[in-house]
């Protein structure tokens, strides 16, 4: 949930609490008003027909006024009383039962004695009640929205720094060359995370960059003493006064100078391709670039009695460096190849936009969160050097493409498709 | 034959002009642009080697001052892996063949020979090494005087044996001038047996004689 969404939602609720509080006291406070001047008009009546009543006796036993409002009976009873009581009664001009304060009291005018009944309607008290609560009612809901309006504004006005350092920040990778900056905001909070996160990330990209240099540099520097120690081994590989052991030991230096040179090889590209050091592109066919390189393997893939099935019906091209398509083809028929089994298989299919490879393997489903990390050799073989995959994920991530693993009926797939 | 080496590490030069000495050619060394280019402008050579990356500027000059001069020279680039800009500039300015470090030393001496061949011969020297007679221009081999059918990749295996005649060859360089790249896609070295083992065996049977010798762990050697 958004923090605006969240703040609104607990102030909306908070104002209607407080609103629905008060407009049940304001309720409360109308009722009691309305009531009280209802009260005072029947006694200000009352006063009248007191009055009334001791100036001019009346000679008959009931008296009731036209509009039923008023009724006086002679009485025996001696008693003072006074009770107020609610009525309804039927209206003639509105026609309809509606509701009437009654009150009954008693006048005492020497020996006559009195019952006076008088009405007063409700129905007006009870109209201005009504119009003024849904006037109270509808002020607090304009209230309510214009709060909830001036809110949003509010916090959309207080928030929009920090929407715009999200973005800056979300928009940032690590390795590139442009320099982070935020706006200035004016707000000192605001100022001083931007400052704080600018100062971060130049420190983290100055560290990344250090780091790259130094991996690079490493393998660089390394190549020339490899080639050297390589090249010297075979000069000595051929003196034939060597026994068989030494030449063995030799051999084996020799073979692992070779593997040295070839981790550090796939290092390098690997360095080289993170870093976009191959620019140029152009439209690769990898339908024929597969064939082609199937043709160079063809006899491997003989000699291991592996049948290959190729149905690349559907064109697929690649707008991609040449070398480094050549390099992710290359990569993963080797794979396909390397931990294939004796008389294995390996199919090669196009679909929409998407290249799979798929193999046979004694191996059985790999785990495909290590797959393409380097070094993640799933298999101790000597011939391996756990980058071929590494490599061929860093292409596919250069030119938006994903590499893709599965495996079903005992193949192994590998799937190149366009990221859409 | 003359081979003008340029590079600029001192060790990795010594080691591949030793190596072309023993194959009897003469060699000289230089480590700079500026040195190779006094070379090429006073003497004239059958080939060149040159790094592209040298330590005061790019071997790519060389190749252009050498093609003013001695336009008949061959050349072959060295340089790093991957630098798939210097190889395509390389070979338009005029270079013959490109070998990415680091390389095998045989590998080298069989693209030198065969480089020789092409421009000495027009590739239409007949090589003879005892009973065998090859004729690179048309891949064609005569044992004694019966020709003798070669796959492919029997017959560069060969052309590769007989360049570095004599030579221990390792399995690792074997696969790799067979298949390149792909040497190491594959239980190459099972593949590297196996195609000698056939190739042996079609030339003891004509010839009655196994030139091969197995150097145990290491290689083969091809000798007379």
């Amino acid at each position: 949930m958004k923090l605006q969404t969240k703040i609104n939602i607990r102030f909306l609720a908070f104002t209607f609490l407080v609103f629905s509080i008060a407009g049940v006291l304001f309720y409360f406070a109308l009722d009691k008003v309305v009531n009280q001047n209802i009260r005072e008009m029947l006694e200000s009546r009352k006063a009248y027909i007191i009055i009334s009543l001791l100036q001019n006796p009346p000679t008959v036993d009931t008296i009731e006024s036209t509009d039923h409002s008023i009724f006086i009976k002679r009485i025996n009873n001696t008693l003072e009383y006074k009770r107020f009581s609610d009525t309804l009664a039927f209206d003639q001009e509105e026609k309809e039962l509606i509701p009437f304060r009654k009150m009954t009291f008693s006048v005492h005018s020497g020996n006559q004695h009195y019952e006076v009944v008088l009405l007063q309607s409700l129905l007006e008290s009870e109209d201005l009640q009504v119009v003024i609560f849904s006037f109270m009612a509808a002020l607090f809901g304009i209230v309510l929205l214009a709060l909830f309006f001036l809110n949003r504004w509010l916090s959309n006005k207080a928030w929009n720094p920090f929407f715009k350092s999200l973005s800056v920040l979300s928009s940032w990778k690590i390795g590139e060359a442009r320099p982070v900056s935020f706006d200035r905001t004016g707000i000192s909070e605001f100022d001083q995370l931007n400052s704080t996160l600018e100062n971060m990330m130049q420190k983290i990209q100055a560290d990344f960059i250090n780091l790259k240099e130094f991996t690079e540099n490493a393998s660089h520097e390394i190549q020339t003493p490899l080639a050297i120690i390589k090249s010297k081994l075979e000069m000595v590989l051929q003196d034939k006064t060597l026994n068989d052991q030494q030449n063995n030991r030799i051999h084996a230096a020799f073979e692992s100078a070779i593997r040295l040179s070839k981790l550090n090889e796939a290092l390098l590209l690997l360095s080289k391709i993170e870093n976009r050091q191959f620019v140029e592109t152009a439209e690769i066919d990898i339908c024929q670039l597969i064939q082609s390189r199937l043709e160079y393997l063809e006899e491997l893939f003989a000699l291991k009695q592996i049948g290959v099935t190729v149905c690349l019906e559907k064109q697929v091209t690649f707008k991609m460096n040449s070398l480094l398509a050549d390099i992710l083809i290359s990569n993963l028929l080797s794979n396909a190849l390397r931990h294939n089994i004796e008389k294995g298989k390996i199919v090669i299919s196009s679909e929409n936009q998407g290249i799979t490879i798929s193999n046979t393997s004694e191996q059985g489903e790999m785990n495909v969160s290590r797959l393409f990390r380097r070094f993640a050799k799933q298999v101790t073989s000597s011939e391996s050097n756990g980058l071929g995959l590494a490599i061929a994920n860093e292409i596919c991530n250069n030119y938006n493409l994903q590499l893709s693993y599965r495996y079903s009926n005992e193949l192994h797939c590998m799937t190149i498709r366009q990221k859409s | 034959m003359k081979i003008l080496v340029i590079e600029d590490e001192q060790a990795l030069c010594e080691t591949i002009v030793s190596y072309l000495e023993e194959e009897g050619y003469r060699c000289e060394q230089a480590e700079t642009v500026k040195l190779g280019t006094e070379k090429v402008n006073l003497y004239e050579y059958d080939c060149m080697l040159v790094d592209i990356g040298l330590s005061d500027g790019s071997g790519l000059s060389l190749i252009k001052e050498l093609k003013k001069c001695h336009p008949e020279t061959g050349i072959i680039i060295i340089s790093a892996k991957n630098s798939q800009d210097d190889k395509i500039s390389g070979l338009d300015l005029g270079a013959d063949d490109y070998l990415t470090k680091p390389f095998h030393l045989p590998e080298l001496n069989s693209r030198i020979k065969s480089l020789l061949r092409r421009r000495k011969f027009e590739g239409k020297q007949e090589l003879v090494i005892d009973k065998i007679t090859i004729h690179p221009e048309n891949r064609q081999v005569l044992v004694g005087s019966e020709p003798l059918q070669l796959t492919r990749k029997e017959f560069d295996l060969l052309m590769f044996f007989v360049s570095n005649r004599g030579r221990v060859l390792t399995k690792e360089s074997i696969a790799e001038h067979l298949w390149g790249d792909f040497a190491d896609a594959a239980d190459s070295f099972d593949f590297v047996y196996s195609h000698i083992k056939n190739l042996r065996r079609k030339l003891v049977e004509k010839s009655g004689i196994d030139y091969f010798r197995n150097v145990y762990g290491t290689g083969y050697i091809f000798q007379v």
